[in-house]
């Protein structure tokens, strides 16, 4: 009876999951894209087979995370079970009247990062700029990517768009400096200034670097673009203010190298979200679901 | 192989065990692994993050791949000892910028060492034996529990035999350790003096359970608590007033969860500075000095208690209030929390140490507290330091003022 339970519980949870999964991977490989960004199709392949596999990992890593949590006291049934009933526990939460003081919550203490903004101005700017940066820069990459793409929104397309101008080349100029300057804040302060309570071994200083890799890569790419006038960064570079100062130091031959560098930049890119889950970067993650669900848990969780 | 069971660790806790940054906030501040010792693993980051990779070794995604790694009684050892280097003060959870609650986290941590025969350290064994033979932990028999009260002027009354208003709930520090005596007489004394209808279980009290929980110890504690529990229900007093911070968080916090408990339980100080704003009480006669508060942990960073005492002490004239650098959310540990001053003393002295020159710094003469076991680990460091401060209870100042 028990093993026919827990069977039912895995099932229950991992037949949706991957599902969805392999729905995703089969929707990002397989979608007509029409993308400016890079000429050579092959190019393009490669980055969607590795950004699929990218993201599965993701969902696994997150997943066998989130299943370990399960594992602990204070709920009843397989942990496959629990991670569901809590999961739509959450749902009913968010379209409950607890929203707002969740949303409250949500942007006080995980968003805007408010304690630590007390305790140390300078790290919560850090913090602020990576991860303002990080989710602006994921979001403008999803809208430009159905708004281009998929649906060829004209101003989006055209070299002299206000889409274009403003969302695909000031915007993520915007957000990837914002992303910049918090990485350089935290390299410094991690490898020069080097303060007491910072520790730094494999995983602190992968990830820095990691990120820091992306966010530099995706500004090379660039400048390498308006340096070689590859089409979309021919006119109106100014637009792409990082991106143009990137191009004053490089010959106009780098654009030869742009696919490859694009590709380079967007397996990186892949490479970073797979290996999110394994890094302390899972913490983006953790601690927003943390201090929501400390309140939403409280009750079912006896210390005793 | 050893396998980890992480059933006993919380689900809360081990999301908060991935939810930590590893910024090292708490390392800067915690007072024992920061400041005493300076050994990380002692610090709440080091003691996430080691425990995180050692169940991970045998309950992550590698391990449901390729199968468990062993984790050695070296490590595991280590791990244990170290943990139990921690008083549980939360000035971590103060800091986190992840808004952990490491208080629960090592409480559980605890839990977790217990039940996979890692913890206590031998040296709290000898307490859970005293609890569970004499009720107390200091190894004295039950029959000498009330015998501090013999030295009030007026009988205290017996709550279980008669119905008393007020439960005093005095404590096993300050009922046996005769250098302690004085904060439950005291205690008694303001309480008859503002002529509050109260009374003590006498003999029957038992331990709280407090350094029980601590130390991770759940089922005896259980037990103690159901048994004190039947005694709150016998007497049935609407209002528990208990002088020792430990007591407090245990009967307010931890005894809910273990039972029902209709009385409302507060501190000491909320109950006395109620008693002197409502007129019943009035400190009249002048303290002269220069008075400093340490919050106990247990009283402040775990219940929000820090302006109560204040209050009192502003309300005895004479006395100058001044606060140390580090007061309130942000005061240092005394040493003596989470079983540090049985298993390792020296560690707890050097912790005790480093409070009473903050104290110091202030110019203060009087060190005043509301805790019997922060002010018996204060008084013992000033002494052995040769210091000025006059280590002094609240009851005690109130007592004074009031004649």
């Amino acid at each position: 009876m028990a093993e026919a339970r827990y069977l039912k519980d895995r099932a229950l949870l991992y037949v949706p999951v991957f599902s969805v999964l392999a729905i995703l991977c089969a929707v990002i490989l397989l979608l007509p894209y029409d993308t400016v960004y890079v000429r050579d199709r092959a190019y393009l392949s490669v980055f969607l087979v590795t950004m699929a596999a990218c993201i599965a990992v993701f969902v696994v890593g997150t997943l066998a995370n989130v299943l370990i949590w399960m594992r602990g006291r204070g709920l009843v049934g397989a942990p496959e079970g629990r991670l569901l009933r809590l999961s739509l526990r959450a749902v009913r939460s968010v379209f409950s009247l607890r929203i707002g003081r969740m949303a409250a919550v949500l942007t006080r203490d995980a968003l805007y990062l408010s304690r630590l903004k007390e305790r140390s101005v300078t790290r919560w700017l850090m913090h602020i700029l990576i991860l303002g940066g990080f989710l602006g820069t994921f979001a403008l990459d999803l809208v430009v990517t159905f708004s281009l793409d998929f649906l060829r929104y004209g101003p989006m397309v055209s070299d002299t768009g206000w889409a274009k101008l403003w969302v695909r080349d000031f915007a993520f100029d915007f957000t990837g400096l914002m992303m910049l300057a918090g990485l350089c804040i935290a390299a410094v302060r991690r490898f020069v200034i080097r303060p007491k309570i910072v520790r730094t071994e494999l995983p602190d200083a992968a990830s820095i670097l990691f990120l820091l890799a992306v966010v530099l890569g995706g500004f090379l790419l660039e400048g390498m673009g308006i340096a070689g006038r590859i089409p979309g960064h021919e006119t109106e570079v100014q637009y792409s203010f990082v991106g143009y100062a990137f191009s004053l130091v490089m010959p106009s031959s780098a654009g030869q190298y742009y696919d490859q560098a694009w590709l380079v930049h967007g397996v990186m890119s892949a490479l970073l979200i797979a290996y999110i889950p394994f890094s302390k970067l899972f913490h983006m993650i953790a601690t927003p679901i943390a201090i929501e669900v400390d309140g939403l848990l409280a009750k079912e969780v006896p210390r005793t | 192989m050893k396998r980890l069971d992480i059933s006993k660790l919380d689900v809360l806790s081990l999301m908060r065990y991935d939810a930590c940054t590893r910024c090292g906030e708490c390392t800067a501040t915690c007072p024992t692994g920061g400041e005493a010792e300076d050994i990380e693993l002692v610090t709440p980051r080091g003691k996430i993050l080691r425990l995180r990779e050692l169940y991970r070794r045998q309950h992550g995604l590698r391990a449901t791949l390729l199968g468990p790694r062993e984790i050695s009684d070296a490590e595991l050892k280590e791990l244990a000892e170290k943990a139990y280097e921690c008083t549980v003060c939360g000035q971590c959870k103060t800091v986190c910028p992840a808004h952990l609650d490491t208080i629960e986290m090592w409480e559980n941590m605890r839990e977790f060492l217990v039940a996979n025969g890692l913890g206590p350290m031998p040296a709290h064994e000898q307490i859970v034996k005293s609890i569970e033979n004499y009720d107390n932990p200091w190894m004295q028999p039950r029959t000498q529990r009330s015998r501090w009260s013999k030295r009030i002027e007026k009988e205290v009354k017996d709550a279980l035999k008669e119905h008393c208003e007020v439960l005093y709930f005095v404590g096993c520090t300050a009922a046996y350790d005769p250098n302690i005596k004085d904060m439950a007489v005291d205690t008694a004394r303001v309480l008859a003096k503002a002529k509050v209808d109260f009374g003590t279980l006498g003999n029957e009290e038992g331990c709280c359970g407090s350094t029980l929980l601590r130390t991770g110890l759940t089922e005896p504690a259980r037990r103690m608590a159901e048994k004190n529990i039947a005694l709150f229900e016998r007497a049935a007093s609407p209002v528990i007033v208990t002088s020792c911070s430990g007591c407090y968080k245990t009967l307010r916090q931890d005894y809910p969860r273990l039972g029902k408990l209709d009385a409302r339980v507060v501190h000491a100080t909320e109950f006395v500075l109620g008693l002197i704003e409502s007129g019943r009480l009035t400190p009249e006669k002048r303290v002269e000095g220069k008075v400093t508060f340490h919050d106990p942990c247990h009283l402040g960073r775990h219940n929000g208690l820090y302006e109560q005492p204040r209050r009192i002490l502003a309300s005895i004239p004479g006395l100058e209030l001044v606060e140390m650098d580090r007061n309130r959310a942000e005061s240092r540990c005394c040493g003596a929390g989470g079983g540090v001053k049985t298993a390792f003393p020296e560690l707890a002295q050097k912790i005790s140490s480093l409070r009473v020159e903050d104290a110091e710094r202030t110019g203060a003469d009087i060190l005043a507290t509301s805790c019997p076991f922060c002010y018996q680990s204060l008084k013992a460091t000033i002494e052995a330091k040769g210091s000025k401060l006059r280590m002094m209870d609240l009851m005690e100042l109130v007592r004074l003022s009031c004649g």
